[in-house]
């Protein structure tokens, strides 16, 4: 199809702000949103820290229609769907305003644990009650089945499903087109938004609402990042934990936040009028198949999938004049992405600004490719490119332009964000100026 | 409404099932007056019946299998056409049956 897929609208939800124009003025300002965790006792936790949502509970279920539907979200499906009807607000695309068959979503979800902490607490009393209660300090299967069920709201349960997400939004925006959640951790955001562009290029769909949510504070999944020593540590200075390509970096901060765009058919945003914000030029997805947790030294894999798209949009290297880096701040990413960053660009790598805004907001998991993306797209619109704060000293690896602790003014045309996902699952997406 | 008042804790059942209808459906507790249909007129659906029956439960410290209130609307509400029928009189009428259970 030669037809362009323009991005009209973007909604999220992250620890520095919400909605486009609050997480812009963050970016610009160099913001962080990470402090010490609030959401749960974390006393004694190796990793005490974590970049937790700014907005009241209550503040975004006001997003939510029918608000009965909170009942069955969990906190990372509340997040999807507020940023769902922020980016529907931004793009004025009115309901009705495209034939529902022709709406679809792709959302990426289900990142490590469950996000609902009611549930994993009652599940946890359940199971401790009936180790007291049977007497032998174990797991008693039948007894902990009797107290969950005896305790347990059936509607809970269905907050554990990490596709709902994608319901809840397609139910709220009578979205009867395809719907698929993808899966793929640290890349999934990107890759949802990716798929999206595919849908409407393929013919299958004139309006897609793509992007990913996470809300991976809670304490199976600080845990569960902290024993594999992905973690910082940086447990008291918090706003200084997250320094993607510093010396002095040691893991990243896990965060928790959506980020969703529309994505139109090019006539089909023409015929209403649409402020388009940018064109989604081209999109590349490769995987590793090397480790589970480390990535190829030689970033082949990374290198491949940053070609793929720009191959994919018909951009040069040289066209390129922003990245937005998967930038995560643990001691392996940072350098071996920078390798994947010289492979694929050559030598205009060292002259393109790159920037980690994981430095700010910190890691949101399945919904960081789509925040990043959306950072992105401020840089193509806002005049400045965000910055990667706490760049204090940079690695002896780490030699490209990182945009270090301050925005820069600048009127980037082209820009790309990458995610490189545990499991060796990489994509890019690269958007240009309409 | 019910003729009689019967009592939960010192409560008016009545009231008490209107508050926890309002508490599921998500709707102010004016909303459900007598006669209103839960899902024709406040949107229940069908788990909403299921979050309902669990409050019950908890609210008037009984074991209610779902399956009991599922039986209760056939033997009380035969005949289909559930959206318009089921109304808070109905709730309550099961609220009743289930405390009266010996």
């Amino acid at each position: 199809m030669t037809e362009r897929v323009a991005v009209t609208g973007a909604g999220v939800v992250t620890p520095i702000g919400c909605g486009y124009e609050a997480y812009r003025d963050g970016l610009r300002a160099g913001q962080s949103g990470c402090g010490p965790i609030t959401r749960f006792d974390c006393a004694g936790l190796d990793t005490r820290i974590a970049a937790e949502v700014c907005e009241a509970d209550a503040a975004l279920e006001a997003w939510v229609e029918p608000r009965k539907a909170v009942k069955t979200m969990s906190r990372a499906a509340l997040f999807a769907v507020a940023a769902a009807a922020m980016a529907r607000r931004h793009a004025g695309l009115e309901r009705g305003g495209a034939d529902p068959a022709r709406v679809a979503v792709v959302m990426g979800a289900g990142g490590m644990g469950p996000t609902d902490l009611d549930l994993l607490a009652t599940q946890v009393q359940a199971a401790i009650d009936a180790a007291r209660d049977g007497g032998t300090g174990a797991w008693d299967i039948p007894t902990f089945a009797r107290l969950f069920a005896g305790r347990t709201n059936p509607l809970a349960t269905l907050r554990g499903l990490p596709n709902l997400a994608a319901a809840h939004v397609a139910i709220q925006h009578d979205a009867r087109g395809p719907n698929a959640t993808i899966t793929t951790a640290c890349c999934a955001g990107t890759q949802a938004i990716g798929e999206g562009l595919r849908l409407i290029q393929r013919g299958d769909a004139d309006v897609v609402l793509a992007g990913g949510t996470d809300a991976a504070v809670n304490p199976v999944a600080v845990l569960g990042f902290s024993l594999l020593g992905t973690l910082s540590r940086r447990n008291d200075e918090p706003a200084r934990a997250s320094r993607p390509f510093d010396r002095g970096r040691d893991g990243f901060v896990v965060g928790e936040g959506a980020g969703v765009v529309v994505l139109e058919r090019e006539a089909f945003a023409r015929a209403r009028g649409a402020r388009v914000l940018a064109e989604l030029a081209g999109y590349g997805l490769t995987c590793d198949a090397y480790r589970i947790t480390d990535e190829r030294p030689d970033a082949d894999g990374a290198a491949r999938a940053i070609s793929a798209c720009l191959a994919d949009a018909g951009l040069a290297p040289r066209e390129v004049e922003y990245v937005n880096a998967h930038g995560t701040g643990t001691r392996m990413n940072d350098v071996t992405e920078t390798r994947a960053l010289v492979r694929s660009l050559g030598p205009c790598a060292g002259v393109i600004p790159v920037s980690s805004t994981k430095s700010m907001i910190g890691h949101l998991l399945a919904a960081a490719g789509a925040v990043e993306l959306v950072a992105a797209i401020v840089a193509l619109r806002e005049g400045f490119v965000p910055p990667t704060i706490n760049l204090e000293a940079p690695d002896m690896e780490c030699d490209l332009d990182y945009v270090p602790n301050v925005a820069r003014p600048a009127t980037p045309a082209s820009a790309l964000s990458t995610s490189f996902g545990f499991g060796g699952q990489n994509a890019c997406l690269a958007i240009r100026r309409w | 409404m019910s003729g009689d008042t019967t009592l939960v804790n010192g409560r008016a059942l009545d009231a008490l099932v209107r508050e926890i209808v309002a508490e599921v459906l998500v709707v102010p507790a004016e909303a459900v007056v007598p006669g209103v249909a839960l899902m024709r007129d406040l949107g229940a659906e069908s788990i909403d019946f299921m979050d309902l029956v669990f409050r019950l439960e908890e609210a008037l410290e009984l074991e209610i299998p779902y399956a009991r209130w599922q039986r209760f609307l056939e033997a009380h509400l035969p005949g289909g056409q559930l959206a318009a029928r089921i109304t808070p009189a109905v709730v309550e009428a099961f609220a009743a049956a289930e405390l009266a259970r010996p």
